[in-house]
């Protein structure tokens, strides 16, 4: 027996009654509350729902038609505020089309402002072979239903991590989010300026002219130059983005945002890279997973071309679906109509997230955003995904 | 849709846990999780090249092999394996002493080591410190009797063996250190634990605090190689191994009756029949939106309303990916605890009131334990301090961005000025999780990590002499931080494994009998 003998009260016995009658006193305590209903009601949940919503129901309540593409004016279905986000942020819009399920996501290119008044702006503009935009563009018209998820994204800016002053470089359709951004700019919800090196082939082709020369006269904090890689005019810079080019227009502090199509950024990579910037002062948008993952360099070209079949299980459900090594896992998936989830496809946002149960697929370096248990215990994102063989996959569920 | 034995709702800490311990005993079990990722709190999230860690400090309770703690044998008996970083120091905290002297201390791990450490800090101290220890232990080991003897401890064992336990267990910590005559200073640092607990000092049971402790201080602390997502993915991989049903992005809506006794859940993916749940949820959000309201015992709803709306431990932590390698920022500590006073009390009673009179934060840095926690030449530190339900619930969303940044703002300025470590112009990578990310994440009311706050009549020890009389329902039990365990990982491991024994048993009593 040890020596040891602490008191709190004046005599211990009572100290050992009163351990004793812990439980006594907690039935007390509980017994003198009153037996009313309970709530599960609570403002930081409702709070946080409204902001994070499972699924929206947006409805298309103008088309604005402009050169080569539309703009898309969105509202709540029930005409509520809609998620506010940060500019520059995507929402990802889940599509019915010929049976299939589709995702796309579009950043949104209004003020995050119009959120609370229930109104999102997207811009589509018809690509060569994209499947997806055309259909929206021929096919949507106002008063239809749309379903999306709410505003995510990374690409925005941190008054922590960035510095006060942005050059911003955009090709062709990538202007969207960096018009958000200038208008969120111009309403006083961002704190930065903004210098835009917008890359378009002809001055015809500038998305958003308009818009941006009227925000840059009023707002001193933005200004945009125009770069034309086909057309030599006055006023315009001419050629491609360079590092040079940027050079001439940058403080002697800055961040580069980048978004653009896949050509640019692989032509701006080099030039990026000669203006030697920290990692950190660097922020590009997500590319789409590649169109032809055989030009990677570590692909296993003797899979290119073949055909092969995934059995796909959600829940207590299980299909088997036909698959092209030419296309992601997650492709194929829609194609059988099935509800499976997916948002950026690109590999960043993870809501795909499915268990490889068997089989091997190949993942373009550039999308590999996964968390080192996933590489590790076999979970893969299906959106940029390729499959290699036949494989058998648990996805997750959806909830709209 | 198969039927099930037992659906275990919500794959976090107790939820794992429990999901593996049906599936161990024999039982057909589903596991659904509302996220498409396992873990609840224990997961991680990737940014650019650095994954990060949303939850985990210090998994205490674990040990090293050779003085294994509950939840290593608890995994070891899962088969759960994965390799883990010891934190070595405990803390070091940059404070004031309640006298409003100046703190700078840092404790390491070891009971010997401690209590010198103490020496050095409090001269003097020694003795009352080793007394302190040894009755640690008496309570440990009392702890351990109780827990052994399943609701049949002897009290003629308990008055032999374990005297002092009883004397002091119904008290709070801050009474027995008086009683003890414990110097003021060493109560100050010793009660910089509070936070893991969130319940100040004056309110905290001595019992429970004293168990937690002792274990991070006698075996040290560990965190995962690769963050809590390869915790919680190993005991996932392991419970399918075992032949169980994971189901991810399915949510619960509703728990589904046979007259008093559950018969299933509804969910996204459809209405699953079973004789069992246990329910990875706070019993606010199961008796408020998830069940017959006809069906809510009067003393659960006496016992929600005695609990009150200040639920434990409303998270709030700024992460920070940094282009610097920790040696070039000069951080060599694992964590420092940020406080504008020793004093608890205090302490709570500011973070309550608001951004603005919240100094509390807890500072870590990952790579000081793991040095190959992110790429070479960079280094991944957060600050997790508390929010105020109110502030946070009157919110709006378009001042929300700003409101999270200012208030991170305020602790990167903190540790600036109280240590000299200074982040900015070295954040790559960054992101801001507020209550309203763990409401969202986790489903817990007013993003509470912690529960019902372990407090004063309702506290751990308490809760577990009543095991039997909470949770009347008829085949389904709540698990995790609401439950008789309260917070934390270890604490979160073992109500579930508990949990589930208790559910097993209820099993075989109905097969049995009449149910």
């Amino acid at each position: 027996m040890s020596e040891l003998n602490v008191k709190v009260g004046l005599i211990g016995k009572f100290d050992m009654l009163k351990f004793k009658n812990m439980s006594k006193v907690r039935e007390k305590a509980i017994q003198a509350a009153p037996a009313r209903e309970v709530s599960g009601v609570f403002p930081v949940n409702e709070n946080a729902k409204a902001l994070h919503p499972d699924f929206l129901e947006l409805v298309i309540e103008k088309i604005i038609a402009r050169n080569g593409a539309k703009t898309f004016v969105l509202k709540s279905a029930d005409g509520k505020p809609l998620p506010y986000f940060r500019a520059g942020q995507y929402i990802s819009l889940k599509l019915p089309l010929d049976g299939s399920l589709v995702t796309r996501s579009y950043s949104l290119c209004s003020s995050p402002r119009e959120a609370l008044s229930g109104s999102y702006e997207i811009t589509v503009r018809a690509n060569p072979g994209g499947f997806v935009a055309g259909r929206l563009l021929s096919e949507k018209n106002v008063g239809d239903k749309i379903i999306a998820s709410g505003p995510q994204g990374f690409f925005y800016y941190e008054d922590l991590r960035d510095k006060k002053q942005v050059i911003g470089l955009a090709g062709g359709s990538g202007i969207t989010p960096f018009l958000s951004m200038a208008r969120a700019i111009c309403d006083g919800i961002e704190d930065f300026e903004l210098t835009l090196l917008y890359g378009s082939r002809t001055e015809e082709d500038i998305l958003f002219r308009g818009e941006l020369d009227e925000i840059a006269r009023v707002c001193p904090k933005f200004r945009v130059v125009h770069v034309l890689s086909d057309e030599e005019k006055g006023g315009f810079e001419h050629g491609f983005v360079t590092a040079e080019l940027i050079q001439k227009y940058a403080p002697e502090e800055y961040s580069v945002f980048l978004c653009g199509p896949e050509a640019m950024y692989k032509f701006l990579k080099p030039e990026i890279e000669k203006l030697g910037l920290p990692e950190r002062l660097f922020r590009r948008k997500l590319i789409d997973v590649t169109k032809t993952p055989w030009e990677s360099e570590d692909y296993p070209q003797e899979a290119r071309g073949r055909e092969f079949t995934i059995t796909v299980r959600q829940g207590p459900q299980e299909w088997t679906v036909p698959a092209s090594a030419d296309e992601p896992v997650l492709v194929a998936i829609e194609r059988a109509g099935i509800k499976a989830p997916s948002r950026c496809r690109a590999g960043e946002c993870g809501w795909c997230r499915s268990r490889l149960l068997s089989g091997e697929v190949f993942i373009p370096r550039e999308n590999e955003m996964r968390r080192w248990a996933d590489i590790h215990y076999g979970y893969i994102h299906p959106c940029c995904s390729f499959p290699l063989g036949d494989l058998t996959l648990e996805i997750p569920g959806e909830f709209f | 849709m198969p039927k099930y034995d037992v659906v275990v709702v919500g794959a976090g800490n107790a939820g794992l846990s429990a999901a593996l311990q049906c599936q161990l005993g024999g039982r057909k079990t589903l596991l659904i999780e509302k996220h498409n990722v396992p873990g609840g709190a224990a997961t991680s999230f990737v940014r650019g090249r650095f994954e990060i860690e949303p939850s985990l400090h210090e998994l205490c309770d674990f040990g090293p092999a050779d003085n294994p703690g509950d939840v290593r044998n608890i995994l070891d008996g899962y088969g759960v394996k994965l390799d883990w970083f010891e934190c070595k120091d405990c803390f070091r905290i940059v404070s004031r002493y309640s006298d409003g002297s100046p703190m700078d201390v840092t404790m390491p791990s070891g009971i010997e080591n401690f209590i010198n450490r103490m020496e050095e800090y409090v001269p003097g101290s020694r003795e009352k410190m080793t007394t302190l220890f040894d009755l640690f232990q008496e309570v440990l080991d009392g702890i351990a009797y109780i827990t052994a003897s399943k609701g049949h401890a002897d009290s003629k064992v308990l008055q032999a063996d374990y005297p002092n336990m009883l004397r002091t267990g119904a008290y709070s910590t801050k009474k027995v250190f008086d009683a003890l005559k414990l110097p003021r200073k060493c109560q100050d640092i010793l009660s910089t634990y509070w936070s893991y607990l969130g319940v100040d000092m004056e309110h905290l049971a001595f019992i429970h605090y004293a168990a937690m402790v002792h274990k991070y201080i006698s075996r040290s602390a560990y965190i995962p190689a690769h963050t809590s997502h390869q915790l919680s993915t190993a005991m996932v991989e392991r419970f399918r191994e075992l032949g169980g049903d994971v189901w991810f992005n399915c949510r619960a809506e509703e728990f589904l009756f046979d007259g008093d006794k559950l018969c299933g859940v509804r969910t996204n993916l459809g209405v699953i029949e079973c004789d069992y749940a246990l329910a990875n949820i706070n019993p606010d959000i199961i008796y408020g939106k998830m069940m017959p309201k006809e069906l809510i015992p009067e003393r659960e709803k006496k016992l929600s309303a005695a609990r009150g709306r200040i639920m434990g431990g409303r998270m709030f932590t700024a992460y920070f990916c940094l282009d610097a390698s920790p040696e070039e920022l000069g951080i060599q500590d694992y964590s420092i605890f940020l406080s504008g006073t020793a004093d608890s009390a205090v302490e709570y009673q500011n973070i309550l009131k608001g951004t603005k009179s919240n100094e509390y934060s807890i500072f870590l840095c990952y790579n000081i334990a793991n040095p190959a926690f992110s790429p070479k030449g960079t280094c991944v530190c957060s600050f997790t301090t508390f929010g105020a339900p109110d502030e946070w619930g009157e919110l709006k969303q378009e001042d929300y961005f700003k409101f999270k940044t200012d208030f991170a703002k305020k602790f990167l300025k903190n540790l600036k000025d109280k240590t000299g470590i200074d982040l900015m112009g070295h954040i790559e990578e960054m992101e801001i999780a507020s209550p309203w990310t763990f409401a969202r994440f986790l489903g817990v009311p007013e993003g509470s990590v912690y529960g019902y706050e372990t407090r004063d009549w309702d506290g751990m020890m308490a809760r577990m002499m009543m095991l039997g009389t909470d949770y009347p329902i008829k085949g389904l039990r709540p698990i995790g931080a609401a439950g008789p365990r309260g917070d934390g990982y270890s604490a979160t491991i073992i109500c579930g494994q508990l949990m589930a024994a208790n559910a097993l048993k209820d099993l075989k009593e109905w097969e049995g009998g009449n149910p």
